[in-house]
Protein backbone atom coordinates (compact mmCIF):
# COMPACT_ATOMS: atom_id res chain seq x y z
CA UNK A 1 0.00 0.00 0.00
CA UNK A 2 1.23 3.45 -0.75
CA UNK A 3 0.27 5.75 2.10
CA UNK A 4 -1.28 8.78 0.43
CA UNK A 5 -1.44 10.37 3.89
CA UNK A 6 0.34 9.55 7.11
CA UNK A 7 -1.82 7.51 9.52
CA UNK A 8 -1.56 7.51 13.32
CA UNK A 9 -3.18 5.47 16.09
CA UNK A 10 -4.85 8.08 18.29
CA UNK A 11 -6.89 5.88 20.62
CA UNK A 12 -7.10 2.28 21.78
CA UNK A 13 -9.44 0.43 24.11
CA UNK A 14 -10.13 -3.07 25.39
CA UNK A 15 -12.78 -5.10 27.12
CA UNK A 16 -11.26 -8.01 29.00
CA UNK A 17 -11.17 -11.31 27.14
CA UNK A 18 -12.82 -14.08 29.14
CA UNK A 19 -15.16 -17.02 29.08
CA UNK A 20 -17.94 -14.96 30.64
CA UNK A 21 -21.24 -14.84 28.72
CA UNK A 22 -21.17 -11.03 28.49
CA UNK A 23 -23.29 -9.74 25.57
CA UNK A 24 -21.20 -8.51 22.64
CA UNK A 25 -23.14 -5.23 22.72
CA UNK A 26 -21.77 -4.47 26.19
CA UNK A 27 -18.21 -5.58 25.41
CA UNK A 28 -18.02 -3.67 22.12
CA UNK A 29 -19.44 -0.50 23.70
CA UNK A 30 -16.90 -0.75 26.53
CA UNK A 31 -13.90 -1.17 24.20
CA UNK A 32 -15.11 1.50 21.78
CA UNK A 33 -15.82 4.02 24.52
CA UNK A 34 -12.41 3.33 26.09
CA UNK A 35 -10.78 4.13 22.75
CA UNK A 36 -12.79 7.34 22.30
CA UNK A 37 -11.85 8.45 25.83
CA UNK A 38 -8.21 7.48 25.20
CA UNK A 39 -8.19 9.71 22.11
CA UNK A 40 -10.20 12.45 23.80
CA UNK A 41 -12.66 12.66 20.92
CA UNK A 42 -16.39 12.06 20.46
CA UNK A 43 -18.04 9.62 18.10
CA UNK A 44 -18.98 12.37 15.62
CA UNK A 45 -15.27 12.69 14.77
CA UNK A 46 -15.27 9.13 13.41
CA UNK A 47 -15.56 9.22 9.62
CA UNK A 48 -15.66 5.47 9.00
CA UNK A 49 -16.37 2.48 11.23
CA UNK A 50 -15.15 -1.03 10.45
CA UNK A 51 -16.61 -3.76 12.65
CA UNK A 52 -14.64 -7.00 12.84
CA UNK A 53 -16.52 -10.07 14.02
CA UNK A 54 -16.76 -13.68 12.98
CA UNK A 55 -19.26 -15.27 15.34
CA UNK A 56 -21.84 -12.56 15.98
CA UNK A 57 -24.89 -12.51 13.76
CA UNK A 58 -25.79 -10.46 10.70
CA UNK A 59 -26.33 -6.70 11.37
CA UNK A 60 -24.74 -6.92 14.83
CA UNK A 61 -22.11 -4.30 14.01
CA UNK A 62 -24.53 -1.75 12.61
CA UNK A 63 -26.97 -2.32 15.45
CA UNK A 64 -24.49 -1.89 18.27
CA UNK A 65 -22.98 1.22 16.67
CA UNK A 66 -26.23 2.97 17.59
CA UNK A 67 -25.06 2.87 21.19
CA UNK A 68 -22.28 5.32 20.27
CA UNK A 69 -24.60 7.71 18.46
CA UNK A 70 -26.43 8.26 15.19
CA UNK A 71 -24.07 10.30 13.04
CA UNK A 72 -24.56 8.85 9.58
CA UNK A 73 -21.06 7.34 9.66
CA UNK A 74 -20.46 4.65 7.01
CA UNK A 75 -20.28 1.23 8.70
CA UNK A 76 -18.76 -1.93 7.22
CA UNK A 77 -18.55 -5.49 8.53
CA UNK A 78 -15.16 -7.16 8.03
CA UNK A 79 -14.46 -10.89 8.49
CA UNK A 80 -11.23 -12.78 7.87
CA UNK A 81 -11.34 -15.59 10.46
CA UNK A 82 -8.53 -15.15 13.01
CA UNK A 83 -7.31 -12.08 11.13
CA UNK A 84 -10.70 -10.34 11.37
CA UNK A 85 -9.55 -7.64 13.79
CA UNK A 86 -6.34 -7.05 11.82
CA UNK A 87 -8.40 -6.72 8.64
CA UNK A 88 -10.78 -4.24 10.24
CA UNK A 89 -7.76 -2.22 11.40
CA UNK A 90 -6.26 -2.34 7.92
CA UNK A 91 -9.50 -1.07 6.38
CA UNK A 92 -9.53 1.82 8.84
CA UNK A 93 -5.90 2.61 8.01
CA UNK A 94 -6.60 2.47 4.27
CA UNK A 95 -9.58 4.79 4.56
CA UNK A 96 -7.42 7.46 6.24
CA UNK A 97 -4.36 6.84 4.08
CA UNK A 98 -6.49 7.16 0.96
CA UNK A 99 -8.10 10.37 2.11
CA UNK A 100 -11.60 8.95 2.42
CA UNK A 101 -11.81 9.78 6.12
CA UNK A 102 -9.74 11.89 8.52
CA UNK A 103 -10.47 9.51 11.35
CA UNK A 104 -11.63 5.89 11.36
CA UNK A 105 -12.49 3.33 14.02
CA UNK A 106 -11.82 -0.40 13.90
CA UNK A 107 -13.91 -2.28 16.46
CA UNK A 108 -13.47 -6.02 16.98
CA UNK A 109 -15.75 -8.13 19.12
CA UNK A 110 -16.99 -11.69 19.43
CA UNK A 111 -18.92 -13.62 22.06
CA UNK A 112 -17.43 -16.32 24.26
CA UNK A 113 -18.25 -19.94 23.36
CA UNK A 114 -20.50 -20.02 26.43
CA UNK A 115 -22.47 -17.03 25.19
CA UNK A 116 -22.77 -18.56 21.74
CA UNK A 117 -24.10 -21.83 23.11
CA UNK A 118 -26.71 -19.93 25.13
CA UNK A 119 -27.84 -18.01 22.07
CA UNK A 120 -26.03 -14.78 22.73
CA UNK A 121 -23.74 -15.01 19.78
CA UNK A 122 -26.12 -15.37 16.90
CA UNK A 123 -24.09 -17.46 14.54
CA UNK A 124 -22.95 -20.46 16.52
CA UNK A 125 -25.82 -22.82 15.78
CA UNK A 126 -25.26 -22.74 12.05
CA UNK A 127 -21.51 -22.67 12.51
CA UNK A 128 -21.39 -25.68 14.80
CA UNK A 129 -23.69 -27.70 12.58
CA UNK A 130 -21.56 -27.16 9.48
CA UNK A 131 -18.27 -27.39 11.37
CA UNK A 132 -18.89 -30.84 12.77
CA UNK A 133 -21.01 -32.41 10.01
CA UNK A 134 -19.08 -35.27 8.36
CA UNK A 135 -17.66 -34.06 5.06
CA UNK A 136 -14.74 -34.87 2.81
CA UNK A 137 -13.60 -31.25 2.94
CA UNK A 138 -13.88 -31.01 6.71
CA UNK A 139 -11.13 -28.93 8.25
CA UNK A 140 -9.50 -30.50 11.26
CA UNK A 141 -9.39 -28.42 14.41
CA UNK A 142 -6.47 -25.98 14.58
CA UNK A 143 -4.93 -27.94 17.46
CA UNK A 144 -4.42 -30.87 15.11
CA UNK A 145 -3.41 -28.85 12.06
CA UNK A 146 -0.65 -27.00 13.89
CA UNK A 147 0.36 -30.27 15.58
CA UNK A 148 1.25 -31.46 12.07
CA UNK A 149 3.55 -28.45 11.79
CA UNK A 150 5.00 -29.22 15.22
CA UNK A 151 5.75 -32.88 14.49
CA UNK A 152 7.35 -31.97 11.15
CA UNK A 153 9.48 -29.30 12.83
CA UNK A 154 10.67 -31.85 15.41
CA UNK A 155 11.64 -34.15 12.54
CA UNK A 156 13.45 -31.48 10.51
CA UNK A 157 15.16 -29.38 13.18
CA UNK A 158 15.23 -31.57 16.29
CA UNK A 159 12.91 -29.21 18.18
CA UNK A 160 11.87 -30.67 21.52
CA UNK A 161 8.47 -30.70 23.18
CA UNK A 162 10.11 -28.77 26.02
CA UNK A 163 10.84 -25.90 23.63
CA UNK A 164 7.15 -25.69 22.73
CA UNK A 165 6.28 -25.79 26.43
CA UNK A 166 8.76 -23.01 27.20
CA UNK A 167 7.17 -20.71 24.61
CA UNK A 168 3.71 -21.43 26.01
CA UNK A 169 4.87 -20.83 29.61
CA UNK A 170 6.42 -17.50 28.54
CA UNK A 171 3.13 -16.34 27.06
CA UNK A 172 1.11 -17.48 30.09
CA UNK A 173 3.50 -15.47 32.25
CA UNK A 174 3.35 -12.40 30.01
CA UNK A 175 -0.44 -12.57 30.35
CA UNK A 176 -0.13 -12.33 34.13
CA UNK A 177 0.96 -8.71 33.58
CA UNK A 178 -2.02 -7.89 31.32
CA UNK A 179 -5.27 -7.07 33.16
CA UNK A 180 -7.27 -7.71 29.96
CA UNK A 181 -5.85 -11.21 29.39
CA UNK A 182 -8.10 -14.25 29.59
CA UNK A 183 -5.55 -16.43 31.36
CA UNK A 184 -4.61 -14.89 34.70
CA UNK A 185 -2.48 -17.50 36.48
CA UNK A 186 -1.95 -16.85 40.18
CA UNK A 187 1.62 -18.12 40.02
CA UNK A 188 4.55 -18.30 37.62
CA UNK A 189 3.73 -21.02 35.08
CA UNK A 190 6.43 -23.64 34.60
CA UNK A 191 7.41 -25.78 31.65
CA UNK A 192 6.48 -28.86 33.71
CA UNK A 193 2.94 -27.58 34.23
CA UNK A 194 2.49 -27.01 30.51
CA UNK A 195 3.80 -30.49 29.69
CA UNK A 196 1.60 -32.06 32.36
CA UNK A 197 -1.67 -30.53 31.16
CA UNK A 198 -4.23 -32.48 29.11
CA UNK A 199 -2.92 -33.82 25.80
CA UNK A 200 -5.00 -32.50 22.90
CA UNK A 201 -3.13 -33.45 19.74
CA UNK A 202 0.45 -34.66 20.06
CA UNK A 203 2.62 -32.75 20.95
CA UNK A 204 0.12 -30.08 21.95
CA UNK A 205 -1.29 -29.97 25.45
CA UNK A 206 -4.20 -27.82 26.56
CA UNK A 207 -1.88 -25.19 28.08
CA UNK A 208 -0.15 -24.81 24.70
CA UNK A 209 -3.45 -24.00 22.98
CA UNK A 210 -4.83 -20.51 22.47
CA UNK A 211 -7.40 -19.49 25.04
CA UNK A 212 -10.76 -19.10 23.35
CA UNK A 213 -13.08 -16.57 24.95
CA UNK A 214 -15.13 -13.52 24.15
CA UNK A 215 -14.10 -9.89 24.28
CA UNK A 216 -13.69 -6.64 22.40
CA UNK A 217 -10.88 -4.35 21.28
CA UNK A 218 -10.83 -1.05 19.44
CA UNK A 219 -8.33 1.21 17.69
CA UNK A 220 -8.94 4.66 16.24
CA UNK A 221 -6.68 6.02 13.51
CA UNK A 222 -6.40 9.53 12.12
CA UNK A 223 -4.42 11.71 9.77
CA UNK A 224 -1.43 13.68 11.01
CA UNK A 225 -3.25 16.94 11.64
CA UNK A 226 -5.86 15.34 13.88
CA UNK A 227 -3.25 13.10 15.52
CA UNK A 228 -1.19 16.15 16.49
CA UNK A 229 -4.28 17.83 17.94
CA UNK A 230 -4.95 14.71 20.01
CA UNK A 231 -1.30 14.61 21.06
CA UNK A 232 -1.49 18.22 22.23
CA UNK A 233 -4.58 17.45 24.32
CA UNK A 234 -3.68 14.02 25.73
CA UNK A 235 0.11 14.09 25.80
CA UNK A 236 0.25 10.60 24.26
CA UNK A 237 3.35 10.14 22.09
CA UNK A 238 2.48 9.94 18.39
CA UNK A 239 2.28 6.34 17.11
CA UNK A 240 2.38 6.08 13.33
CA UNK A 241 1.23 3.15 11.20
CA UNK A 242 4.23 2.86 8.86
CA UNK A 243 3.14 -0.32 7.11
CA UNK A 244 -0.03 -2.29 6.44
CA UNK A 245 0.31 -5.35 4.25
CA UNK A 246 -2.01 -8.24 3.47
CA UNK A 247 -1.51 -11.28 1.27
CA UNK A 248 -3.35 -14.48 0.46
CA UNK A 249 -1.79 -17.76 -0.66
CA UNK A 250 0.52 -18.26 -3.61
CA UNK A 251 1.06 -21.71 -5.05
CA UNK A 252 3.92 -23.62 -3.46
CA UNK A 253 5.11 -27.18 -4.17
CA UNK A 254 3.04 -29.59 -2.10
CA UNK A 255 0.28 -27.01 -1.74
CA UNK A 256 -2.58 -28.26 0.42
CA UNK A 257 -5.87 -27.05 -1.03
CA UNK A 258 -8.13 -29.07 1.24
CA UNK A 259 -8.26 -29.39 4.99
CA UNK A 260 -5.56 -26.85 5.81
CA UNK A 261 -6.35 -24.28 8.49
CA UNK A 262 -3.86 -21.85 7.01
CA UNK A 263 -1.74 -21.96 3.89
CA UNK A 264 2.00 -22.30 3.48
CA UNK A 265 4.13 -20.77 6.22
CA UNK A 266 5.93 -18.95 3.39
CA UNK A 267 3.00 -16.52 3.44
CA UNK A 268 4.42 -14.93 6.58
CA UNK A 269 7.81 -14.44 4.95
CA UNK A 270 6.50 -12.68 1.84
CA UNK A 271 4.01 -10.49 3.70
CA UNK A 272 6.54 -9.37 6.31
CA UNK A 273 9.17 -8.64 3.67
CA UNK A 274 6.73 -6.34 1.92
CA UNK A 275 5.92 -4.71 5.26
CA UNK A 276 9.59 -4.11 6.09
CA UNK A 277 10.11 -2.55 2.66
CA UNK A 278 7.12 -0.28 3.08
CA UNK A 279 8.23 0.78 6.56
CA UNK A 280 11.84 1.26 5.48
CA UNK A 281 13.16 -0.88 8.32
CA UNK A 282 14.36 -4.44 8.82
CA UNK A 283 13.65 -7.06 11.48
CA UNK A 284 16.68 -5.92 13.49
CA UNK A 285 14.96 -2.57 14.05
CA UNK A 286 11.96 -4.12 15.83
CA UNK A 287 11.56 -3.79 19.59
CA UNK A 288 8.55 -6.08 20.07
CA UNK A 289 6.47 -8.45 17.97
CA UNK A 290 2.96 -9.91 18.11
CA UNK A 291 2.18 -13.04 16.09
CA UNK A 292 -0.60 -15.57 15.54
CA UNK A 293 0.69 -17.82 18.32
CA UNK A 294 -2.37 -20.07 18.50
CA UNK A 295 0.18 -22.80 19.28
CA UNK A 296 3.85 -22.44 20.21
CA UNK A 297 5.15 -24.04 17.01
CA UNK A 298 3.71 -21.04 15.17
CA UNK A 299 5.61 -18.52 17.27
CA UNK A 300 8.78 -20.60 16.83
CA UNK A 301 8.45 -20.69 13.05
CA UNK A 302 7.51 -17.01 12.84
CA UNK A 303 10.79 -16.04 14.58
CA UNK A 304 12.47 -17.36 11.45
CA UNK A 305 9.90 -16.41 8.82
CA UNK A 306 9.81 -12.81 10.09
CA UNK A 307 13.59 -12.71 9.80
CA UNK A 308 14.23 -12.27 13.52
CA UNK A 309 16.73 -15.14 13.27
CA UNK A 310 17.98 -17.51 10.61
CA UNK A 311 16.30 -20.74 9.51
CA UNK A 312 16.55 -23.37 12.23
CA UNK A 313 17.77 -20.86 14.84
CA UNK A 314 14.44 -20.25 16.58
CA UNK A 315 15.06 -22.91 19.22
CA UNK A 316 18.19 -21.07 20.28
CA UNK A 317 16.20 -17.86 20.78
CA UNK A 318 13.86 -19.73 23.10
CA UNK A 319 16.71 -21.32 25.04
CA UNK A 320 18.31 -17.89 25.55
CA UNK A 321 15.04 -16.27 26.66
CA UNK A 322 15.45 -13.70 23.88
CA UNK A 323 11.70 -13.47 23.23
CA UNK A 324 10.70 -12.84 26.85
CA UNK A 325 10.00 -9.33 28.13
CA UNK A 326 13.50 -8.12 29.03
CA UNK A 327 15.01 -10.23 26.26
CA UNK A 328 16.48 -9.08 22.96
CA UNK A 329 13.19 -9.13 21.02
CA UNK A 330 10.08 -9.82 23.12
CA UNK A 331 7.21 -11.68 21.43
CA UNK A 332 3.56 -11.74 22.53
CA UNK A 333 4.12 -9.17 25.25
CA UNK A 334 0.47 -9.15 26.33
CA UNK A 335 0.34 -12.95 26.49
CA UNK A 336 -0.45 -13.54 22.83
CA UNK A 337 -3.21 -15.86 21.70
CA UNK A 338 -2.08 -18.43 24.25
CA UNK A 339 -2.23 -16.13 27.27
CA UNK A 340 -4.20 -13.00 26.39
CA UNK A 341 -6.62 -15.16 24.42
CA UNK A 342 -8.01 -15.49 20.93
CA UNK A 343 -11.61 -14.26 20.77
CA UNK A 344 -11.26 -13.98 16.95
CA UNK A 345 -12.80 -10.61 16.08
CA UNK A 346 -10.87 -8.63 18.70
CA UNK A 347 -7.59 -10.55 18.51
CA UNK A 348 -5.72 -8.48 15.91
CA UNK A 349 -6.93 -5.27 17.53
CA UNK A 350 -5.73 -6.47 20.93
CA UNK A 351 -2.30 -6.72 19.30
CA UNK A 352 -2.63 -3.11 18.10
CA UNK A 353 -3.75 -2.06 21.60
CA UNK A 354 -0.68 -3.58 23.24
CA UNK A 355 1.72 -2.40 20.55
CA UNK A 356 0.39 1.16 20.82
CA UNK A 357 0.68 1.43 24.58
CA UNK A 358 4.10 -0.25 24.46
CA UNK A 359 5.30 2.39 21.97
CA UNK A 360 3.78 5.13 24.13
CA UNK A 361 5.68 3.75 27.14
CA UNK A 362 2.43 3.12 29.03
CA UNK A 363 2.56 -0.68 29.39
CA UNK A 364 3.41 -0.74 33.08
CA UNK A 365 5.21 -3.81 34.38
CA UNK A 366 5.26 -5.48 30.96
CA UNK A 367 6.82 -2.41 29.29
CA UNK A 368 9.55 -3.08 26.74
CA UNK A 369 12.21 -0.49 27.52
CA UNK A 370 12.66 2.14 24.83
CA UNK A 371 10.25 0.49 22.40
CA UNK A 372 10.13 2.42 19.11
CA UNK A 373 9.07 -0.10 16.44
CA UNK A 374 6.47 -2.85 16.89
CA UNK A 375 5.16 -5.46 14.45
CA UNK A 376 1.76 -7.17 14.60
CA UNK A 377 1.22 -10.33 12.52
CA UNK A 378 -1.93 -12.39 12.11
CA UNK A 379 -2.95 -15.38 10.05
CA UNK A 380 -6.57 -15.93 9.10
CA UNK A 381 -7.90 -19.34 8.15
CA UNK A 382 -8.52 -19.79 4.51
CA UNK A 383 -5.93 -18.20 4.40
CA UNK A 384 -4.59 -14.66 4.68
CA UNK A 385 -1.63 -13.04 6.41
CA UNK A 386 -1.71 -9.46 7.67
CA UNK A 387 1.27 -7.50 9.00
CA UNK A 388 1.27 -4.01 10.50
CA UNK A 389 4.29 -2.07 11.68
CA UNK A 390 3.81 0.80 14.12
CA UNK A 391 6.43 3.37 15.08
CA UNK A 392 6.68 5.96 17.84
CA UNK A 393 7.55 9.34 16.30
CA UNK B 1 -25.86 -56.52 3.06
CA UNK B 2 -24.28 -53.21 4.03
CA UNK B 3 -22.92 -51.30 1.06
CA UNK B 4 -20.05 -48.86 1.10
CA UNK B 5 -20.85 -45.55 -0.61
CA UNK B 6 -19.05 -42.26 -1.24
CA UNK B 7 -19.66 -39.70 1.50
CA UNK B 8 -19.51 -37.06 -1.25
CA UNK B 9 -19.10 -37.32 -5.02
CA UNK B 10 -16.15 -35.88 -6.87
CA UNK B 11 -13.23 -36.44 -4.52
CA UNK B 12 -12.38 -40.10 -4.97
CA UNK B 13 -13.60 -43.28 -6.63
CA UNK B 14 -14.36 -46.55 -4.93
CA UNK B 15 -12.23 -49.68 -5.42
CA UNK B 16 -13.36 -51.80 -8.36
CA UNK B 17 -12.40 -55.02 -10.08
CA UNK B 18 -9.29 -53.46 -11.59
CA UNK B 19 -8.17 -51.42 -8.57
CA UNK B 20 -8.44 -52.78 -5.03
CA UNK B 21 -7.91 -49.39 -3.42
CA UNK B 22 -9.85 -46.13 -3.70
CA UNK B 23 -8.20 -43.43 -5.80
CA UNK B 24 -8.32 -39.68 -5.44
CA UNK B 25 -9.61 -37.57 -8.31
CA UNK B 26 -7.39 -34.56 -8.95
CA UNK B 27 -6.72 -32.08 -11.72
CA UNK B 28 -3.81 -31.84 -14.14
CA UNK B 29 -2.64 -28.64 -15.79
CA UNK B 30 -0.67 -29.37 -18.96
CA UNK B 31 0.50 -25.76 -19.14
CA UNK B 32 1.99 -25.85 -15.63
CA UNK B 33 2.71 -29.60 -15.67
CA UNK B 34 1.29 -29.75 -12.15
CA UNK B 35 -1.32 -31.90 -10.41
CA UNK B 36 -3.75 -30.60 -7.80
CA UNK B 37 -6.16 -32.11 -5.29
CA UNK B 38 -9.05 -31.76 -4.97
CA UNK B 39 -10.17 -30.87 -8.49
CA UNK B 40 -9.68 -27.27 -9.57
CA UNK B 41 -11.94 -25.31 -11.88
CA UNK B 42 -8.84 -24.07 -13.70
CA UNK B 43 -5.09 -24.00 -13.20
CA UNK B 44 -4.27 -21.77 -10.20
CA UNK B 45 -0.85 -21.01 -11.70
CA UNK B 46 -1.49 -20.36 -15.41
CA UNK B 47 -5.30 -19.87 -15.28
CA UNK B 48 -5.43 -22.35 -18.16
CA UNK B 49 -7.64 -25.45 -18.44
CA UNK B 50 -7.25 -28.54 -16.28
CA UNK B 51 -8.38 -32.10 -16.81
CA UNK B 52 -9.43 -34.76 -14.30
CA UNK B 53 -6.78 -37.30 -13.33
CA UNK B 54 -6.88 -40.29 -10.99
CA UNK B 55 -3.95 -39.89 -8.62
CA UNK B 56 -1.60 -42.50 -7.18
CA UNK B 57 -2.96 -44.58 -4.32
CA UNK B 58 0.41 -44.61 -2.54
CA UNK B 59 2.56 -41.88 -1.04
CA UNK B 60 5.00 -40.92 1.70
CA UNK B 61 4.01 -39.61 5.15
CA UNK B 62 5.01 -35.94 5.53
CA UNK B 63 3.64 -35.39 9.04
CA UNK B 64 1.18 -36.88 11.51
CA UNK B 65 -0.54 -36.26 14.82
CA UNK B 66 -2.72 -38.22 17.21
CA UNK B 67 -5.78 -36.32 18.38
CA UNK B 68 -6.52 -37.33 21.97
CA UNK B 69 -9.12 -34.71 22.84
CA UNK B 70 -10.88 -33.02 19.97
CA UNK B 71 -11.07 -29.55 21.45
CA UNK B 72 -9.88 -26.06 20.80
CA UNK B 73 -10.36 -23.90 23.83
CA UNK B 74 -13.76 -24.97 25.08
CA UNK B 75 -14.97 -25.93 21.60
CA UNK B 76 -15.00 -29.68 21.23
CA UNK B 77 -16.25 -32.20 18.73
CA UNK B 78 -17.50 -35.67 19.41
CA UNK B 79 -15.55 -38.74 18.42
CA UNK B 80 -12.86 -41.16 19.42
CA UNK B 81 -9.13 -40.37 19.41
CA UNK B 82 -7.72 -40.71 15.92
CA UNK B 83 -4.77 -39.92 13.68
CA UNK B 84 -4.46 -37.21 11.04
CA UNK B 85 -1.61 -36.77 8.62
CA UNK B 86 -0.28 -35.26 5.43
CA UNK B 87 0.87 -37.57 2.65
CA UNK B 88 2.96 -36.63 -0.38
CA UNK B 89 1.86 -38.37 -3.60
CA UNK B 90 4.32 -38.98 -6.46
CA UNK B 91 2.48 -36.37 -8.56
CA UNK B 92 3.67 -33.64 -6.16
CA UNK B 93 0.34 -33.37 -4.39
CA UNK B 94 0.21 -33.20 -0.58
CA UNK B 95 -3.03 -34.61 0.84
CA UNK B 96 -4.29 -34.05 4.37
CA UNK B 97 -6.40 -36.93 5.60
CA UNK B 98 -7.37 -39.22 8.44
CA UNK B 99 -4.80 -41.92 9.24
CA UNK B 100 -5.81 -45.48 10.04
CA UNK B 101 -4.01 -47.13 12.93
CA UNK B 102 -3.00 -46.06 16.41
CA UNK B 103 -0.56 -43.67 18.01
CA UNK B 104 2.93 -45.06 17.45
CA UNK B 105 2.07 -46.64 14.09
CA UNK B 106 3.40 -43.77 12.01
CA UNK B 107 6.81 -42.33 11.18
CA UNK B 108 7.60 -39.44 8.87
CA UNK B 109 8.90 -40.78 5.55
CA UNK B 110 7.13 -44.14 5.72
CA UNK B 111 5.17 -45.43 2.70
CA UNK B 112 1.40 -45.08 2.98
CA UNK B 113 -1.49 -46.42 0.94
CA UNK B 114 -5.01 -45.13 0.41
CA UNK B 115 -7.92 -46.91 2.09
CA UNK B 116 -11.54 -46.29 3.03
CA UNK B 117 -12.93 -45.03 6.32
CA UNK B 118 -16.63 -45.26 7.15
CA UNK B 119 -17.68 -42.06 8.89
CA UNK B 120 -21.45 -42.41 9.10
CA UNK B 121 -24.41 -44.32 7.69
CA UNK B 122 -27.30 -43.26 5.50
CA UNK B 123 -31.00 -43.94 6.05
CA UNK B 124 -30.69 -47.36 4.39
CA UNK B 125 -27.97 -48.31 6.87
CA UNK B 126 -25.23 -48.26 4.27
CA UNK B 127 -21.79 -46.95 5.19
CA UNK B 128 -20.79 -43.53 3.88
CA UNK B 129 -17.03 -43.49 3.41
CA UNK B 130 -14.28 -40.99 3.01
CA UNK B 131 -10.67 -41.78 2.15
CA UNK B 132 -7.86 -42.32 4.64
CA UNK B 133 -4.24 -43.41 4.56
CA UNK B 134 -2.60 -46.31 6.40
CA UNK B 135 0.97 -47.62 6.53
CA UNK B 136 1.83 -49.85 3.59
CA UNK B 137 2.10 -53.48 4.63
CA UNK B 138 3.89 -56.41 3.09
CA UNK B 139 1.69 -57.75 0.33
CA UNK B 140 -0.02 -54.42 -0.33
Amino acid sequence: MAFGREVYVIGVGMHRISGAPTPVRDMAYDAGLNALVDAGIEFDTIGALYNGYAMAGMTTGVTLAKDFGLTGVPITHVENASATGSSAFREAVLSVAGGHARCAMALGFDPSPGAMMSGGGGGMSAMSASFFRPSVEGVILPAAFFALWAVRRMHEAGTTVETYAKIAAKNWNHARRNPYAQRQADHQITVEEVLGSTMIAYPHTSMMAAAVGGGAACAIVADRELAEQVHDRTGHPLVQVVSSRSESERYTPGHIFMGAVVGPSELTRTTSRAAYEEAGIGPADLDLVHVHDAFPVEELLYYELLGICGAGEGDKLVAEGATEIGGRIPFSTDGGLIGRGHPVGPTGLAQIWDTTIQLRGEAGDRQVDGARNGLAHMMGAGSVCIVHILRRR
Amino acid sequence: MVERKLLEEGYFVMPDAAHRRPRLVGSYSAQADEHFFPRRKRCPITFGPVEDRLLSDEGVLYSWTWIENMRYGTMASAGEPHGVGQVDLPEGVRVQARLLGSKGDWEIGMPMVLDLLAVTTDQAGDELCTYAFRPKKEGD
